[in-house]
């Protein structure tokens, strides 16, 4: 049987320890070669972070099993929390010193009125116009919060950061994130901009 | 008086514009991405077409830039095995 033919779930829940290992094993070198291709030339990854991911990454998925519906190949479900695994990690390094205090703060820019000039979008009538609208909406409408998750995801801040910096959960800080970008949304329907004006904006 | 170097540039608003026109009531979230990426990845590359539960994947990944980045490491992985 070739890899790609191993039925995965079986072999690393065999009751023959040996087998068991062996799968155990396979799969780890799978995942460890996958983490090599997708971070090559990443000056910030050397080889023992390629060994600690994928050690990671195979207790990860061992321990979610249960979840594989089967829908894709096992080996690309796999890959796909590995990659989750070493990329939440870079990032947590990458963002480690950034603290609650400069995020508020970057936040509460985005409630200067001055800190989007009108034009940023182009000088026609529609762009100003939409501009207009979102910063009143911005200033109006979202919680300090709320405004420091947005300027967070703006300068490409891992999502788990800016939960942890705020003191929230994931699934809470989804939520904050979410409800600030409906109330947005809705603000500027609200105005008369249509969704179609939105999407047409920055074409 | 702002400077021209405290506002915010055309990407970044242009950033939030288009969040906003991604932004549907219902949507996924990244955990729920993660664990349909896998079927929608291999799906992009065999260039089969996206139901609706992979629609929702693609709106998630169009608005999240962190899976993102995981779905286009795993299409690498996945067109170095091809």
């Amino acid at each position: 049987m070739t890899q790609n033919e191993t039925n995965w779930p079986v072999a690393l829940c065999a009751t023959d320890s040996g087998a068991q290992a062996a799968a155990v094993n396979a799969l780890r070198e799978l995942l460890h070669v996958g983490l090599r291709i997708a971070l090559n030339g990443r000056s910030d990854v050397s080889e023992a972070h390629l060994e600690d991911f994928a050690q990671e990454s195979l207790l990860r998925v061992l321990d979610r099993l249960d979840q594989f519906q089967g829908r894709s190949q096992f080996t690309t479900w796999a890959q796909a929390i590995a990659l989750n695994v070493a990329f939440t990690e870079l990032r947590r390094k990458r963002w480690q010193d950034v603290s609650l205090d400069a995020l508020l703060a970057d936040g509460e820019r985005l409630a200067d009125l001055a800190v989007i000039a009108d034009d940023v979008l182009g000088a026609e009538e529609d762009r100003t116009r939409l501009v207009g609208a979102l910063r009143n909406a911005i200033e109006k409408d979202l919680t300090p919060k709320q405004r420091a998750a947005i300027l967070g995801e703006l300068r490409e801040m891992p999502f788990d950061q800016i939960v942890e910096l705020l003191g929230t959960s994931r699934s809470a800080g989804y939520k904050m994130l979410h409800d600030a970008r409906r109330a947005l949304k809705q603000r500027l329907q609200e105005a008369g901009i249509t969704g179609a004006d939105i999407q047409s904006a920055f074409d | 008086m702002k400077t021209k170097e405290q506002r915010l540039t055309r990407e970044q608003v242009g950033g939030i514009v288009k969040m906003l026109g991604l932004t549907t009531d219902r949507e996924f979230n990244c955990s729920e991405c993660l664990q349909q990426v896998s079927e929608f990845a291999e799906r992009q590359l065999a260039n089969q077409p996206v139901g609706e539960v992979m629609a929702k994947v693609e709106q998630h990944l169009a608005l999240c830039p962190e899976c993102r980045e995981e779905f286009e490491a795993l299409m690498k992985i996945l067109k170095a095995g091809q």
